[in-house]
């Protein structure tokens, strides 16, 4: 049965796939997400439990308005930390910028597990809730896909969009038509940290505890999944994969492991059965919808 | 090959100079202490043996190799240390010998690429779709409609760029290179895979668009005869180094040339051709 | 002091025995593909599950098959070298899962990263399936080492036999290896399909059959590394071997990819490195090799004695 938590679970697999789209959508192949998505909700477990200002009450409680500083918050840290790794890690190129990535994540998740303030293994629990049910959580965790989704629309009909594309298919002679090309993927990097960041912080209290395993190479594993089956090529995909991704194992119940054969088995087939993903452009001008611009001349003389 | 150039040629400092360049990869010399001063204006060739190092020197030019050694300068100053992308934008475009076109993208938008770090763009005006954004949109559309007309890919606009015949992706490429506004345009083997009559088409292509656009052209080409007839002047490169430079004239009997070129039948440098 | 000193030591050297195992395994792979096996890992765990089960080992109450094994077990070489040439094999099968069909299809190598990833996490998850998730010792009696007893005494120092086997057999497999290379005719026509296909083609040497080989061996160098670890320390669930085959990238970034001697060398620092890590911070101990990768990829991308890889243009 899909109910509400299920919903927000699903939203939030739908909004991890955007966030490892935005490199892929520059060419980069980052599985950095986790890291990211664990900052964002270790901030969120830490600020909410310990800053009292912030309004958390004794019966659990917590306003919305420190929710929304939260998300905030999370994104902004995350992205931060993009920015500060990522001039360093996009000086890297294709196999050696993943392995530089999943080395960030495993870095961050054994600070996050040994830092003395972040609660070690068990984490933080009992995190407060600014909702007492799920539907809540599903209208922010719509809201945020809501933006997410219409910042990558935009993006695609923008200069950014377009060089992003340019990087994806040439790097090099992107970098020769003149692209700032360490610009435009660190603007990638930052863009999905962030989305990821504010995930986390949201996450952190649906799920009411948060600890270091929320941010582990699993993740990585399961975010690529979702784009590898929804599709890399338009946002939509990723949006799609995590959403079907995230809700298909609870729907056949089966043990927890077979979840995870199932993700393998995605990454596997996924890119020589359907290399463009379920979610393709040509599918999409097919269904007359969000496909590309068509060019007109009404702005030639 | 006109007159005017050659006479302007001694008064004008070099748009582009490279001076003493070098290029080591490994054990491998690619390229040793090369000079070749372009002149604003000309058409310069640029030949040579398979290996010679034609198509490193251009990777160094347009700043996608380091130099081992040497100097690159624009306009007298050195850029020796600029990344691709700001050479660019002081007006260095080039094409590929294996076309490295954005095959995702449209015929269109190839150009839009090319064209957008022309001008400043702030992402929250296009993020905002604000008015100045549609101005800038605008205007770019229309430099890239005017450039897919000069090269007659206007019908081939909205085809996705690697669905395109050979022929059409070569035009693609000049124009693409042509929409970054460059005044000094780097063609490596823009050529190869075309018939004689193409061949033709592309030469006086080439002097039209040098005309038009105010560039300078440095040309790589194995087909010397075509670079005979279209340079004002050429350097060939052996074993990565000049052996010569000079007008074609001088080029074609020049031994030395002779001597490179021997065993490369029909396209050797000591045929004379119209 | 000395004593804890040699101990460390030892620890340092044995540990990194077993990284350049798995460094090892990566490179023959990427010397002739060009691409990183992301499902070494999961051959790792498997070598050690394959161990246990081979000496005589029961599947656990949270197993497919709670309180199944094998009638009777080998003794710990023979179960060592039988599961290690298990994990060859499955590796075959990787490389005809994961690889193969890419090739077919003319598609990005690249893409071998994300498929062989996958046939990794389907390997682990099957792991775990089978056997569950709880930790597994291996028996520990005497019987286990042979009659071998269960510490020696070297220069006053008392050190764990087990332990002087896996860096006895780390050592001698990652000697042999290099040595192979230079040396066999199977060894020297896999250094030429890596360093050039095509004329290794005309020349008469069957890449395929040079790539397969160099995925079993892979494949059992890992398996010999997850045994190894099995027996000397425990199996503390399947993603044991993901931990050592992530290490096993840093370890192969530091040395240098594709660079054999760079794998062994980097295997050993990073084992001394993390051997070094006092007690009171062995939490960090993880994060460490990491860190290490992460310095190596931007101050020197190439690693200790790889080589600089130049794009063509």
């Amino acid at each position: 049965m899909i109910d509400n938590g299920l919903l927000v679970q699903m939203l939030l697999g739908a909004l991890l796939g955007l966030s490892v789209y935005l490199p892929l959508a520059a060419g980069q192949l980052s599985l950095a997400t986790p890291a990211f998505y664990a900052v964002g909700g270790t901030l969120a477990a830490l600020l909410s439990t310990r800053w009292r200002a912030l309004g958390a009450t004794a019966g659990g409680g917590f306003p919305v308005p420190s929710l929304l500083l939260e998300l905030l918050l999370g994104g902004l840290l995350a992205g931060v930390l993009a920015l500060l790794v990522g001039r360093l890690v996009l000086r890297l190129r294709g196999i050696y910028l993943a392995i530089a990535t999943i080395a960030l994540v495993e870095i961050v998740r054994v600070a996050i597990l040994n830092l003395p303030f972040t609660g070690g293994a068990i984490g933080i629990f009992s995190i407060p809730q600014p909702f007492s049910e799920a539907s809540g959580y599903l209208l922010m965790a719509l809201l945020l896909l809501a933006l997410a989704g219409g910042l990558c629309h935009r993006l695609e009909a923008m200069p950014m969009g377009r060089a992003m594309a340019a990087i994806r298919d040439d790097e090099l002679a992107a970098a020769c038509m003149g692209i700032d090309t360490t610009r435009v993927k660190l603007t990638a990097f930052v863009l999905s940290a962030m989305v990821a960041g504010s995930s986390g912080a949201l996450a952190a209290h649906f799920l009411n505890t948060w600890n270091a395993r929320q941010g582990s190479f699993d993740v990585s594993v399961t975010t690529l999944a979702f784009v590898i089956l929804g599709g890399s090529r338009t946002w939509l995909g990723p949006v799609l994969g995590g959403l079907l991704l995230t809700a298909l194992p609870e729907l056949l119940r089966p043990v927890g492991d077979v979840r995870l054969v199932l993700f393998g088995l995605v990454i596997l087939l996924g890119p020589v059965l359907a290399p463009q993903g379920l979610i393709t452009p040509a599918l999409l001008e097919r269904l007359g919808g969000a496909g590309r611009e068509p060019a007109s001349r009404e702005d030639h003389p | 090959m006109s007159a005017a150039a050659t006479a302007s040629s001694a008064a004008t400092a070099p748009l582009l100079e490279v001076q003493e360049l070098s290029c080591r990869f490994g054990g491998l010399l690619a390229l040793d202490r090369v000079s070749v001063a372009v002149q604003p204006g000309e058409i310069f060739g640029l030949i040579g043996p398979n290996g010679a190092g034609k198509t490193t020197l251009f990777n160094l030019i347009s700043g996608l190799t380091p130099p081992s050694g040497g100097t690159v300068l624009w306009r007298g100053e050195a850029i020796t240390a600029l990344p691709p992308h700001r050479r660019n934008r002081l007006g260095l475009a080039r094409t590929f010998q294996n076309l490295r076109l954005f095959d995702g993208l449209s015929v269109l938008e190839n150009l839009l690429v090319a064209l957008q770090p022309r001008s400043r763009n702030s992402s929250l005006d296009g993020l905002l779709g604000s008015a100045r954004f549609h101005r800038a949109e605008r205007l770019r559309r229309e430099t890239a409609w005017q450039l897919l007309d000069e090269l007659g890919l206007t019908a081939l606009a909205e085809r996705e760029a690697g669905t395109l015949a050979y022929g059409d992706r070569r035009r693609l490429e000049m124009a693409r290179a042509l929409a970054t506004g460059p005044s000094l345009l780097l063609l490596d083997e823009p050529a190869a895979g075309l018939n004689p009559a193409e061949k033709e088409q592309l030469c006086a292509l080439i002097q039209q668009l040098r005309q038009r656009h105010q560039l300078t052209v440095l040309i790589i080409e194995h087909h010397v005869p075509l670079l005979m007839r279209l340079c004002d002047r050429m350097a060939v490169l052996d074993f990565g180094r000049r052996i010569a430079l000079g007008s074609p004239e001088q080029i074609r009997h020049d031994p030395r040339v002779i001597e490179a070129y021997l065993g490369s039948g029909p396209q050797g440098a000591g045929e004379a051709t119209a | 002091m000395i004593e804890t000193l040699l101990q460390t030591l030892l620890n340092g050297v044995a540990g990194g025995g077993v990284y350049a195992l798995v460094a090892l395994g990566y490179t023959l792979v990427f010397s002739v593909l060009g691409v990183i096996n992301f499902a070494q890992g999961a051959l790792f765990s498997l070598g050690g599950y394959l161990t246990f089960l081979l000496m005589g080992g029961r599947i656990g109450v949270n197993g497919a098959l709670p309180g199944w094994g094998l009638p009777g077990g080998l003794p710990f070489p023979l179960a060592l070298l039988l599961a290690a040439a298990a994990s060859g094999l499955v590796g075959l099968l990787v490389e005809r899962l994961a690889f193969t069909p890419l090739r077919r299809r003319g598609a990005d190598p690249m893409l071998g990263l994300i498929t062989s990833l996958g046939a990794g996490v389907v390997l682990v998850n099957l792991l775990q399936i089978l056997m569950g998730a709880e930790g597994y010792a291996f028996p520990q009696g005497a019987d286990a080492l042979g009659g071998l007893p269960a510490a020696l005494a070297i220069g006053g120092a008392r050190i764990r036999t087990i332990q002087l086997l896996l860096l006895l057999v780390s050592a001698g497999a990652v000697l042999a290896l290099p040595l192979w290379l230079e040396h066999s005719r199977q060894g020297q026509a896999l250094r030429a399909v890596a360093e050039d296909p095509t004329t290794a083609q005309l020349l008469g040497i069957n890449s395929e059959a040079m790539l397969r080989l160099a995925f079993f061996l892979s494949g059992a160098l890992a398996g010999l590394g997850g045994g190894l670890i099995g027996v000397s320390v425990s199996l503390p669930g399947p993603y044991f071997g993901i931990g050592y085959g992530l290490k096993g990238l840093a370890v192969l970034v530091l040395g240098g990819l594709g660079s054999v001697p760079g794998a062994i060398a980097g295997g050993l620092l990073m084992g001394l490195a993390e051997a070094l890590v006092p007690s009171e911070a062995s939490g960090w101990r993880d994060a460490l090799a990491f860190a290490i990768l992460f310095a190596v990829l931007l101050l020197r991308p190439g690693g200790l004695l790889g080589r600089r890889q130049l794009e063509k243009v």
